[in-house]
C-alpha cells in the first residue's frame, strides 16, 4: 500500500472538459493507452501473478499453507496489531483534527507538521527509533529489563511501530474536512442546550463519518501491510513475532514460493477489499456533494414561488397572537 | 425579557472589536445593530449569546435583572440564528427543529408526542409544514432561514439573536422575508436583536437602531431619529446617500458652495471650518433664481428610471453632487444634461471637525 495515495485522497469534484481544453483524438487515445498500459504492466499483471503463483501447486496446497501453524500465528498477530493500532489512531486522529480545526493554540503549526512525520521518514528509521528507545542498549532498555518487560522483539514493539507508522491517516483525512465545515453547527448545538458529548455524538460525528471511515480503512490497510518498521523491531521469531508480511518474506527466502504467494494473496485480497471500500466511499461522498449542488441551483427558483404564496397569505394570520 | 450590557470590551489579538460598549434592549423590542463590517456588531451579538467572552474588566450582561455573564452558552436560553443558518445537514427539517428538545436531560425532556406536537406547530408558524422530511440541502435559502428560526424558537428562548439574517439571500427573497419576520415578531413579541450592514433592513424592520462603527456605538434611536437627526458625521454618511461640502460657520451663518445659509442654531458656534451634509432629496431644484438662497450647478447626467429623477451635477464651486426630484417636476422643467439649475437646500447637517453634533 503506497503512502502517496493518502495525501490527495479527499474526493475532488471532477472537472468537466470544455471545448477549449479538448485535445485532438490522437492525443486523447495516446494518453489513455499509456495510462492503461502502465496500469496493466505494473499493477494488474503482478497482482494476477500473485494469485496465479499462489494456486500454482493446486488449491489443496494453497489452503494447507494458510492453515500452517506459523501462518495462522502470523495472521492472528497481524489482526491483533491492527485491532490495537487502528482504534488508537482513530481516537488520536479525531482528537488532533478537532484540536486543529476548532481551536487556536500555541504549537498548532508544529502539530500539523509533526502529524506528517511518519509519512516523510523511512519506515526502517521509524523502527530503529524504537530500538534506540526500548532496545537493550536503548534509553529505557535497562529499566524495562529490570521490570522484565519485553518491547523490542516482542508484540508490544510491533504494535508501537505500527501505531507510529499509521498515525497520520485518520488525522490527515479529517483535518481538511473539519476545517472546511467550521464550527457553526457545533455552536448552534451548544446554544440549543446540547452538552459537549451530545454535540460531538449528534452533530460532529455524523458530519465527518464518511471521512472518518475512509481514514480508518486506509489506516487499517497500512497497519496490516506494514513491513519496514515492523521488520526492524520484530526479531522474526516464527510463531511469535511474525506478522503476515514478515512471514511472506521468510517463506520466500526459504524458496517456499507457493506458500509465500498463498499468504501474499491474502494481503493482496485485503488491499483489493480496501480499494473497493475506498472507491465506494469516495463515490458516496462525491454523490452527496453533487446532489447538494444540484438541489441548490435548481430548487431556488421553484421554492421561492412556493414562498411567495406562503407570504401572500401572511397578513390574514396577523390577528392571531401567540403570547 | 430585557437585555442590558455594560462597558463591554473585546479585543482579538491586536484588533479592538468592541470598546466600552453599553446597550439596553427593552422587553419585546426588535433592535437592529447596524454598521459596516468590522464595526463590532456581530461580536456584540455573540457576546450576548455567550459565544464569545468579553475582555476582563467588562461589565455585566443582564437578562432581565440577572447577570448571565458567568453562564455557559447552553444555560442562557438564547435563540440564535446564524448568517449561514448552521442547520444540521444530516438531519431533516423536523429533526433540526426538535434537536433542542431532544438533547434535554430526560427529567425535563418532553414526551415524544409533545415534541412532535411542538415541532409541528413551529413548522406551521414558519410555513414549512410540508417540508418536515426534507434535508437542508433540499431547501432554498429562504426556507433554510425559516428552519433556523423555528429551531431557535423551539427551546422557548428568552431572547432571539439573529446574525445577518438575510445576508445570504437574494434581493427579492430578502425583502419578502424581512416583512414576514416583522409580522412574526409582532405575533410572538420576543425580545430580539439582529445584526445587519444593510441600512434599509435596519430602518424598515427595527423598533430601534443601534449604529456602530469601529467598536463603538455611534447612536441609538428609532429609525426616524437616526435617519433624520443623525448624531454624528458617521451616522449621517452611513445612513443614506449624502453630499459633503467643506464650508465655514461664521456669526450664525454657514458658508458653503457659494451660499450663505442663515442658521440661527449655529449662532453659538465659534467661527471655524465645518463639513456640511445635504441629502440628495433635500434640494429644491429650480431653473431660475426665485429669491431663495441658492447656488448654481450644471447637470451632467440624469437617471430617470424610478419614481425620482436622480441628477448628477457639478456645483459652481466645483463639488460633484447628487440631487433628486420627483419625476414629473423633472419633466415639467425640461431639465437635461447641460442645463444650469439652482439648488436650494431644505435641510443641512453641520459638523465641526471633531464630530461635535449640531444642526
Amino acid at each position: 500500500m503506497s503512502t502517496a495515495s493518502v495525501v490527495h485522497s479527499v474526493p475532488a469534484i471532477q472537472a468537466r472538459s470544455t471545448a477549449a481544453t479538448a485535445e485532438p483524438a490522437v492525443v486523447r487515445w495516446a494518453l489513455i493507452a499509456v495510462s492503461l498500459g502502465f496500469l496493466g504492466l505494473f499493477l494488474v499483471i503482478p497482482l494476477a501473478a500473485v494469485f496465479a503463483q499462489a494456486f500454482e501447486k493446486g488449491i489443496g496446497l494453497y489452503f494447507q499453507s494458510l492453515v500452517d501453524t506459523d501462518a495462522l500465528a502470523a495472521i492472528r498477530l497481524t489482526l491483533l496489531v491492527a485491532l490495537v493500532a487502528v482504534p488508537l489512531n482513530t481516537v488520536f486522529g479525531v482528537a488532533a483534527a478537532w484540536a486543529i480545526s476548532k481551536f487556536e493554540f500555541v504549537g498548532k503549526n508544529l502539530l500539523i507538521t509533526l502529524i506528517d512525520l511518519p509519512f516523510s521518514i523511512s519506515p526502517v528509521v521509524s523502527g530503529l527509533v524504537f530500538v534506540l528507545l526500548f532496545g537493550r542498549e536503548g534509553w529505557l532498555g535497562a529499566w524495562l529489563a529490570a521490570h522484565n518487560l519485553h518491547v523490542i522483539f516482542a508484540v508490544p514493539g510491533i504494535v508501537i511501530a505500527t501505531v507510529f507508522v499509521t498515525f497520520p491517516f485518520v488525522a490527515r483525512e479529517l483535518i481538511p474536512l473539519m476545517q472546511a465545515q467550521g464550527g457553526e453547527e457545533e455552536e448552534a448545538a451548544r446554544l440549543l442546550g446540547a452538552s459537549g458529548w451530545q454535540t460531538f455524538w449528534h452533530v460532529t460525528l455524523p458530519n465527518i463519518k464518511w471521512g472518518l471511515l475512509y481514514g480508518i480503512i486506509l489506516c487499517n490497510g497500512r497497519a496490516m501491510g506494514e513491513f519496514g518498521a515492523v521488520s526492524v523491531v520484530s526479531g522474526h521469531i516464527r510463531g511469535h513475532t511474525n506478522t503476515m508480511p514478515l512471514h511472506v518474506e521468510i517463506l520466500y527466502n526459504e524458496y517456499n514460493v507457493a506458500a509465500a504467494f498463498a499468504v501474499a494473496s491474502l494481503l493482496a485480497a485485503l488491499a483489493l477489499v480496501t480499494l473497493v471500500l475506498k472507491s465506494m466511499l469516495q463515490w458516496k461522498v462525491a454523490r452527496q456533494l453533487a446532489q447538494a449542488g444540484e438541489l441548490q441551483t435548481s430548487e431556488v427558483s421553484e421554492t421561492s414561488e412556493v414562498f411567495r404564496e406562503a407570504t401572500n397569505s401572511g397578513p390574514a394570520r396577523g390577528s392571531r397572537r401567540l403570547t | 425579557m430585557s437585555i442590558q450590557v455594560e462597558n463591554i470590551s473585546k479585543t482579538f489579538g491586536q484588533f479592538v472589536a468592541l470598546k466600552d460598549v453599553s446597550l439596553s434592549v427593552a422587553t419585546g423590542e426588535l433592535v437592529a445593530l447596524l454598521g459596516p463590517s468590522g464595526s463590532g456588531k456581530t461580536t456584540l451579538l455573540r457576546i450576548i449569546a455567550g459565544l464569545e467572552t468579553p475582555d476582563a474588566g467588562s461589565g455585566p450582561i443582564r437578562f432581565q435583572d440577572e447577570d448571565v455573564a458567568g453562564r455557559g452558552v447552553g444555560a442562557r436560553q438564547v435563540g440564535f440564528v446564524f448568517q449561514h443558518y448552521a442547520l444540521f445537514r444530516h438531519m431533516t427539517v423536523f429533526q433540526n427543529v426538535a434537536f433542542g428538545l431532544r438533547v434535554r436531560p430526560w427529567r425535563s425532556r418532553p414526551s415524544k408526542a409533545a415534541i412532535h406536537q411542538k415541532v409541528s406547530r413551529l413548522l406551521q408558524l414558519v410555513q414549512l409544514e410540508t417540508f418536515a422530511n426534507r434535508y437542508p440541502n433540499q431547501l432554498s435559502g429562504g426556507q433554510r432561514q425559516r428552519v433556523a428560526l423555528a429551531r431557535a424558537l423551539a427551546i422557548e428562548p428568552k431572547v432571539l439573536l439573529l446574525d445577518e439574517p438575510f445576508g445570504a439571500l437574494d434581493a427579492k427573497v430578502r425583502k419578502e422575508l424581512r416583512q414576514w419576520l416583522r409580522r412574526l415578531h409582532d405575533e410572538i413579541h420576543i425580545t430580539s436583536v439582529f445584526v445587519t450592514h444593510d441600512q434599509d433592513e435596519a430602518l424598515e424592520l427595527a423598533d430601534r437602531v443601534v449604529v456602530m462603527d469601529r467598536g463603538r456605538i455611534e447612536q441609538v434611536g428609532t429609525p426616524d431619529e437616526v435617519f433624520h437627526s443623525p448624531a454624528t458625521e458617521f451616522v449621517t454618511t452611513f445612513l443614506g446617500q449624502v453630499n459633503i461640502f467643506h464650508g465655514r460657520v461664521e456669526d450664525g451663518k454657514v458658508h458653503f458652495a457659494t451660499l450663505s445659509w442663515e442658521s440661527p442654531e449655529h449662532a453659538e458656534m465659534p467661527s471655524q471650518p465645518v463639513r456640511v451634509f445635504v441629502r440628495p432629496h433635500d434640494f429644491e431644484i429650480e431653473t431660475h433664481r426665485n429669491g431663495a438662497p441658492s447656488f448654481r450647478a450644471t447637470v451632467f447626467r440624469v437617471h430617470s428610471a424610478g419614481p425620482n429623477a436622480r441628477l448628477e451635477l457639478v456645483a459652481e464651486s466645483g463639488e460633484q453632487l447628487w440631487a433628486e426630484m420627483p419625476l414629473d417636476h423633472y419633466r415639467d422643467r425640461g431639465i437635461g444634461p447641460g442645463s444650469a439649475v439652482f439648488l436650494t437646500p431644505r435641510d443641512v447637517k453641520v459638523f465641526a471637525d471633531g464630530e461635535s453634533p449640531s444642526e
